[in-house]
């Protein structure tokens, strides 16, 4: 094999190409092909993101059509309870509902008082608040009372006796003085 | 043999070293080289063009998805909490107790010789216990059989409805008054009853043992 025989400067531009060639690839691959190879590879993650996202949302609104077919009860009956909690602050139309709903039932002089509200723990709840009453009947009888005690069950879902006090009437034996201590669910105003 | 002489024999080797030039043949190498990697960039450039509007046309998708996306996620979320709310709300209704029922009970219990005086009851550990204290007067020849006659009745009648009935005397005294029953005087009592129960079943089926293993 023949020997490469260079001369000095024969050697210098060998090596001047030579830094060039590195130059060249430095510049090629830095400022060229890897911004290139960097922006297509976001474009393609994003690409299989909004993919996912796309294939995903037509499960996410099939299961939220097959939710509100399955909820139409619980939406209804939902309804039903909130219809039971008028606009305003409970205090201002729970006291004269229980006056009026007891005086259908021949209960005069009933009174409801407020002894205090809690919010629920419960995070279902969250709207949602117990407040919790005392009605007092200052004159009724027994079997009036009974009749009452049950209406009042079955109309106001909301609403549990805790605590019931029926005593005889110290002024008029006839009469039975009655209190309840209630407790109802109601929407927060 | 003839003699052959070169007279361009320099002209001939600066030739050959003009060829051989490492500049020249670097220079060459590198604008080939360049060309390729010029091609390259340029297929590269062609492919990313082809993939940005891959993605354009996803994100267009998308931005037609979107909105319906979110109002079905929010509407979901909506619809789980109404669902809860309603579970949670059924579950306290139907937790209830109902006092209606107990005050049918005791006024079938109550006969002509014994009135109460006071009723006085209580919800207790979240409807899982009532306690109710019943005061009032028996009358009678016997007046603390009539009172015991009432205390045997509220057991037995409580007991169709409720579970656990435990009705006991808090206090059974004579008194000194006669009461007059059908135009003849009876004696009469004071009596004060305790009564707890348990008005639901699932409070009383919670506490069953577990099953043992068989024995060997």
């Amino acid at each position: 094999m023949k020997k490469l025989n260079l001369t000095k400067d024969q050697i210098q531009k060998l090596l001047l190409s030579s830094i060039g060639f590195i130059v060249l690839l430095y510049v090629y691959f830095t400022f060229f092909l890897g911004p290139l190879n960097r922006s297509r590879d976001s474009m393609l993650v994003s690409i299989n993101d909004l993919t996912g996202k796309v294939g995903s949302s037509k499960n996410e609104m099939a299961k939220a059509t097959n939710l509100e077919k399955q909820a139409t009860a619980a939406t209804t009956r939902f309804a039903t309870l909130k219809t039971l909690n008028p606009e305003g602050a409970p205090i201002a139309w729970f006291p004269p509902r229980m006056k009026a709903f007891f005086a259908n039932l021949q209960i005069d002089k009933a009174t409801a008082r407020l002894e205090g509200n809690v919010p629920f723990k419960d995070a279902d709840l969250a709207d949602w608040m117990r407040y919790n009453w005392m009605l007092d009947l200052p004159q009724t009888d027994f079997a009036t009372v009974g009749k009452a005690i049950a209406e009042l069950e079955n109309a106001e879902p909301l609403l549990s006796i805790h605590h019931l006090n029926i005593r005889a009437s110290t002024d008029e034996p006839q009469f039975q003085q009655v209190n309840l201590n209630v407790a109802t669910v109601m929407l927060k105003r | 043999m003839a003699l052959h002489l070169n007279l361009l024999h320099e002209e001939f080797l600066e030739q050959r070293q003009r060829q051989r030039d490492p500049l020249k043949i670097g220079m060459m190498v590198l604008g080939g080289l360049g060309a390729l990697m010029f091609l390259y960039y340029m297929w590269n450039a062609y492919k990313t063009l082809e993939i940005r509007s891959r993605l354009n046309a996803v994100q267009h998708d998308w931005s037609k998805v979107e909105p319906k996306v979110t109002a079905s996620q929010k509407r979901s979320a909506e619809l789980n909490s109404i669902i809860g709310t309603t579970r949670v709300l059924d579950g306290m209704i139907d937790s209830r107790f109902y006092w209606a029922p107990f005050l049918e009970k005791i006024s079938r219990c109550v006969a002509l010789n014994a009135q109460l005086t006071s009723i006085d009851g209580t919800v207790l550990d979240d409807g899982r216990v009532v306690n109710v204290m019943i005061e009032g007067l028996a009358a009678g020849r016997e007046p603390r059989a009539a009172a015991e006659e009432l205390r045997q009745l509220l057991i037995e009648q409580l007991g169709q409805i409720y579970y656990e009935v435990k009705v006991e005397f808090k206090t059974l005294e004579d008194l000194d008054t006669l009461a007059n029953i059908g135009g003849a005087n009876m004696a009469m009592a004071r009596f004060g009853l305790s009564v707890v129960f348990n008005p639901t079943a699932a409070a009383v089926k919670a506490p069953s043992p577990s099953p043992k293993a068989p024995r060997k």
